[in-house]
């Protein structure tokens, strides 16, 4: 091997510990992006299978544009010519009895064998004998219905079994097997009616059509028509602002990654610049020199990258059940499973690993390549050079903040802008800390002398003194601990927004089911009207539509009594606003109103039962029940357009001082059990609604801490380097008098030093970062505003962060200390 | 006569950040044959450092030429500075500036891959011929200090260079090594002709020298005696 290289690389073998934990940091960094990225395409994967397991033969699906079909239409199809097969299709959801949400199908075995395999393989994969039963108990027997493996592992359950739901007992006939991991039940379409209440009607049927233009000519007013292509992609645009945070969140880890391997790089280039100035002086190339450089900061980003692509994997079994938890709570069904392991995640670990390599250490190679041999072999320190150059840093630091905010100014022409503004001020944050260094050094080195006396105020001095490191450290842990402030912040802020939205509109006494559950019986609904005592009730009622292409939905209140008791937050319009909806207008969300570009006094067109209908726009409203937007309208209205008299919940208003309120509750309460019908107070149910979006925020927990462990790699390597190469000023230490304790608690306080000085740069630039997420990131996202609130939380929290990981950063190094240090002499290398 | 190896016309160097003034070098005129080994003296930050970076090609002067062996440093460029440095320059420093992470022997292998001939039967021939037979395979750390400047003397020769330049290469030693390394240096020079420029502090280096210069305020005055000279 050529002696140059060999003379770099044989660093990595010296400094073993520095070398682990160099690596250990560029392996988290890309483990995290690898289990990211791995748990996303898992869940994408998992929707796919999902999509091609029940669509089976089908080619399209027809439905009502709101609320379900009516089941006399199927005479329609049956004699459409473009219609080869049809099948009805009830597709609802279910409540289990320990609360675990499964989609149950109701299908016309007859019909549905013709265009879904399932059925067709269910009818073929029992005996003879077998079979007959099954599927005699299949069609006759209300509580019969077949299970997926996967629930029938799950409840122990095998044919002849009987599990409970919130609307009844049913009794497994047939387990059938379930490639796509989603949990399903399937029961006779006809009892699905019994057991939804909709007799008569069914949610859409599933077809297959010879010839779609003419189909959608006889078909197309009044109906939805999807394609199975439209439908994957409606499932998938769905997800879209979900997957895009995913993988910026993703991507933030990564680029604390890359900060990590820019840390390493530079701690290379300030320790390798004397010998840099040797080779120079003895007739090396400059290009010599830097590839020497390039190539050992490429094996540890290879071998970091491959390390962290296995470790990548491992995280993403962890990551895909948060990830797919998520994506059930808050669009669909899916549960999705770790994708197997593949030579791809080692290689994928290894080409990231090497790129992040090149990206962090491309500056640190132009300072390496600028070595002046003569300076670094004067042998003299050059102080006031590393002050002029942090100053330099920090302006290169302000076009970048300069650039970012261009960046958030253009952020409405795509999300993507916004996000790269984000990491534009991230980078020229870090840009300061040798800056900020210098700024804090006085105040911190009185601070320190008070509290750890002589060691205490040396220690701050040596920060200052070896800025070329110490500024890499801090940058990295700045990063990850304003991070953890942005991101606690953002998810505080939008919880108190959240917890404002609920008691403004969702101030009922008491709900009667959800949209999640059984739907409620309309004869209860005029039962509990004639209650005495009772103020108001709204009948609430959700249906998904596609709207200018793009997933979107109806809600249907009763305006009245919404008017009376709610406390909207409105974004355009008033309370007055009521009155129009009371008149067939509608009001919008937020979301939907910068997703379409629709303002108060618009008109949008929806596709109704009857055909396209025009509709006013009265107001926009503040709402978080859907990024994708909702049209809200009262159920007047609804019923004109759709004649679909689903109710999915009810709101219970009782006023105050109502005499006898807590009896009134409860007799509601017992009139919604005899149903059947689950019901909750207002405290259960906003905090149901605060339980999920915790749970939504699984992720972005995890990556918090993936990013802080990445960044503890960073301190605790600058504090590994400034160890290994001041054995000599150890060595004066020793011949001053200095005791071991004396330079264990320098060590100590140069970490301590260093954490807190990230602390207090995170505090700034991690409050910006919230604003940044909060007012740039979320609202490109999402569509929806949230209002900043400062909690403490985020900060106390962060600022425990940054002490346990200093205090966890010089663990090893004062080991070394204790170690070596009584042995120690003044010596030349 | 011999050849002049090294000129230097009208030589300046101004630093910034040294000095009043800034200035190192003041108009430096030199002419030194083949083979003449020169003793270079002065005190701390008369310029003699400065000057041994110029003749090395490792800095430029702001006014000025430098001439070895007839070629101007200045129209060479960076990679003709390094190609002269590779195959007509070998320099030993005070603090002997070798790679920690190589071997004696992989110090002294360096220069010669460098200059083109990697045989490490020279490597270990030239350390033996330093008095470190037996010692090849150790690494710096783990030799005394007069032991790593006789691998430097060992890396500046071993290639054969026309020129050596020596920075206080005892000046990180005690007298009875400063002596070792002075008979060593000046004898494998006048072996091989080699020319020697030799910073020191030493007055016991003018016995080893042809001519003797004085550096003082950036200028350059021949001597003939060494009273006087020691800081």
């Amino acid at each position: 091997m050529n002696g140059v290289i060999r003379s770099f690389l044989r660093y990595l073998v010296r400094r073993k510990s520095l070398s682990v934990l160099q690596l250990l940091g560029i392996a988290f960094g890309v483990a995290a992006a690898v289990g990211m990225t791995l748990a996303s395409r898992s869940a994408l994967q998992s929707l796919g299978s999902a999509v091609d397991f029940l669509k089976g033969g089908t080619t399209h699906t027809i439905a009502r544009p709101a609320g379900p079909m009516e089941e006399g239409l199927l005479t329609g199809l049956m004699d459409d010519p473009a219609v080869k097969y049809f099948a009805p299709v009830i597709d609802r959801k279910v409540r289990l009895e320990g609360n675990e949400q499964v989609r149950m199908l109701g299908v016309d075995p007859f019909l549905d064998k013709d265009v879904r395999t399932i059925t067709a393989q269910i009818a073929a994969s029992a005996s003879k004998n077998a079979r007959d039963e099954a599927f005699s108990s299949f069609l006759f027997d209300p509580e019969a219905v077949l299970v997926d493996e996967n629930i029938a592992k799950e409840l122990n359950l095998s044919p002849g079994s009987t599990f409970k739901t919130t609307q009844g007992s049913l009794r497994v006939v047939h387990v059938f097997p379930n490639p796509s991991g989603e949990p399903l039940i399937i029961i006779d379409i006809g009892h699905a009616q019994e057991f939804f209440r909709m007799r008569g009607y069914i949610d859409r049927a599933d077809l297959v059509v010879t010839d779609e233009d003419a189909f959608r000519g006889r078909w197309g007013t009044g109906f939805t028509i999807e394609s199975n292509t439209q439908r994957a992609q409606t499932l998938s645009a769905l997800l879209g602002a979900f997957k895009l945070n995913l993988q910026a969140l993703s991507l933030l880890a990564l680029f604390v990654g890359v900060f990590l391997i820019y840390n390493t790089a530079m701690f290379a280039v300030v320790s390798r610049r004397r010998d840099a100035g040797i080779l120079l002086a003895i007739g090396a190339s400059r290009g010599q020199v830097t590839g020497a450089f390039l190539m050992e900061v490429l094996l540890l980003g290879v071998a970091g990258g491959a390390l962290g692509g296995i470790l990548g994997y491992l995280l993403s079994k962890f990551l895909v059940q948060i990830v797919g938890s998520s994506i059930s709570t808050l669009y669909f069904f899916l549960k999705p499973s770790a994708l197997p392991w593949s030579f791809w995640n080692l290689a994928g670990g290894m080409f990231l690993g090497c790129a992040a390599s090149i990206v962090g250490c491309l500056a640190p190679l132009l300072e390496l390549r600028r070595v002046q041999p003569v300076h670094v072999l004067r042998g003299r320190t050059a102080t006031r050079g590393a002050s002029r150059r942090m100053k330099i840093i920090a302006l290169s630091g302000t076009f970048c903040i300069a650039l970012a905010l261009t960046l958030f100014g253009f952020s409405f022409l795509q999300v993507y802008v916004g996000f790269a503004g984000a990491f534009a001020f991230l980078l020229g944050a870090s840009l300061f800390a040798g800056f900020v260094i210098i700024l804090l050094v006085p105040v911190m080195k009185d601070l320190f002398s008070y509290g750890m006396g002589l060691a205490g105020r040396i220690a701050i001095g040596n920060i200052r003194e070896n800025l070329g490191r110490t500024s890499v450290a801090v940058a990295a842990f700045m990063i990850a601990l304003s991070m953890s402030i942005g991101l606690g912040s953002m998810i505080d802020s939008f919880r108190e927004s959240l917890l404002w939205w609920m008691n403004s509109q969702l101030r009922g006494d008491l709900y009667i089911s959800t949209k999640a559950d059984v739907n409620v019986p309309e004869e209860l609904y005029e039962e509990l009207k004639k209650l005495p005592g009772i103020g108001g009730i709204d009948v609430f009622r959700n249906v998904p539509i596609t709207f200018r292409g793009k997933p979107a939905s109806i809600t249907s209140i009763d305006a009245s009594v919404l008017q009376r008791y709610d406390r909207f937050g409105w974004l355009e319009g008033s309370d007055a606003s009521w009155e129009a909806v009371k008149e067939g207008g509608v009001i919008v969300s937020e979301s939907f109103s910068r997703r379409f570009d629709v303002k108060a006094g618009s008109r949008i067109t929806i596709e109704t039962a009857s055909g396209p209908a025009e509709l006013s726009v009265g107001a926009v409203f503040y709402d978080y029940a859907s990024e994708h937007g909702v049209i809200m309208m009262d159920r007047s209205t609804y019923l004109r357009l759709f004649h679909d008299r689903t109710i999915n919940s009810l709101g219970i208003f009782i006023d105050e001082g109502t005499p006898g309120k807590a009896t009134i509750i409860e007799e509601v309460k017992r009139r919604a059990r005899d149903r059947g019908l689950p019901f909750s107070s207002r405290e259960d149910f906003h905090k149901r609604i605060l339980d999920i979006f915790d749970s939504t925020f699984a992720v972005t927990r995890s990556m918090r801490v993936l990013a802080v462990i990445v960044a503890f790699f960073g301190i605790a390597g600058a504090l590994m380097t400034l160890f290994v190469e001041r054995q000599k000023e150890f060595g004066i230490y020793r011949a001053l008098g200095f005791t071991t304790a004396d330079v264990a608690r320098m060590t100590v306080a140069e970490s301590l030093g260093l954490g807190l000085i990230s602390f207090l740069m995170s505090i700034v630039v991690g409050t910006v970062f919230a604003f940044v997420l909060i007012k740039v990131i979320n609202l490109q996202s999402f569509n929806w505003t949230i209002f900043y609130h400062f909690t403490a939380r985020p900060y106390l929290v962060t600022a425990l962060t940054a002490l346990a990981a200093s205090v966890a950063a010089c663990a090893y190094p004062v080991w070394s200390v204790i170690r070596k240090y009584p042995v120690m002499q003044i010596r030349e290398e | 006569m011999a050849s002049s190896v090294i000129r230097t016309y009208d030589l300046w160097k101004q630093y910034e950040d040294e000095g009043h003034d800034g200035m190192a070098l003041r108009g430096i005129d030199l002419d030194i044959k083949k083979g003449e080994i020169i003793a270079l003296f002065g005190k701390s930050g008369s310029g003699k450092t400065t000057l041994l970076n110029l003749l090395a090609g490792l800095d430029q002067p702001t006014r000025g030429r430098v001439e070895i062996d007839s070629e101007d440093l200045g129209a060479l460029g960076e990679k003709g500075r390094t190609l002269l440095r590779r195959h007509k320059l070998g320099f030993v420093f005070q603090f002997f500036n070798l790679l920690p992470t190589l071997t004696a022997a992989e110090n002294v292998l360096l220069a010669l891959e460098l200059s083109g001939r990697t045989d490490e039967r020279l490597a270990f021939e030239s350390l033996a011929l330093v008095g470190l037979a037996g010692k090849e395979r150790r690494f710096p750390h783990e030799l005394s200090g007069g032991e790593q400047q006789r691998v430097a003397i060992a890396r500046a020769v071993v290639k054969k260079p026309p020129i050596i330049l020596a920075d206080e290469p005892t000046g990180n030693l005690d007298s009875v090594t400063g002596v070792q390394i002075l008979d060593l240096l000046t004898s494998r020079c006048r072996d091989a002709g080699t020319t020697l420029i030799m910073v020191s502090h030493a007055l016991n280096t003018c016995e080893y020298a042809d001519r003797i210069l004085r550096m003082s305020d950036g200028r350059i005055f021949e001597e003939t005696l060494c009273e006087g000279l020691a800081p």
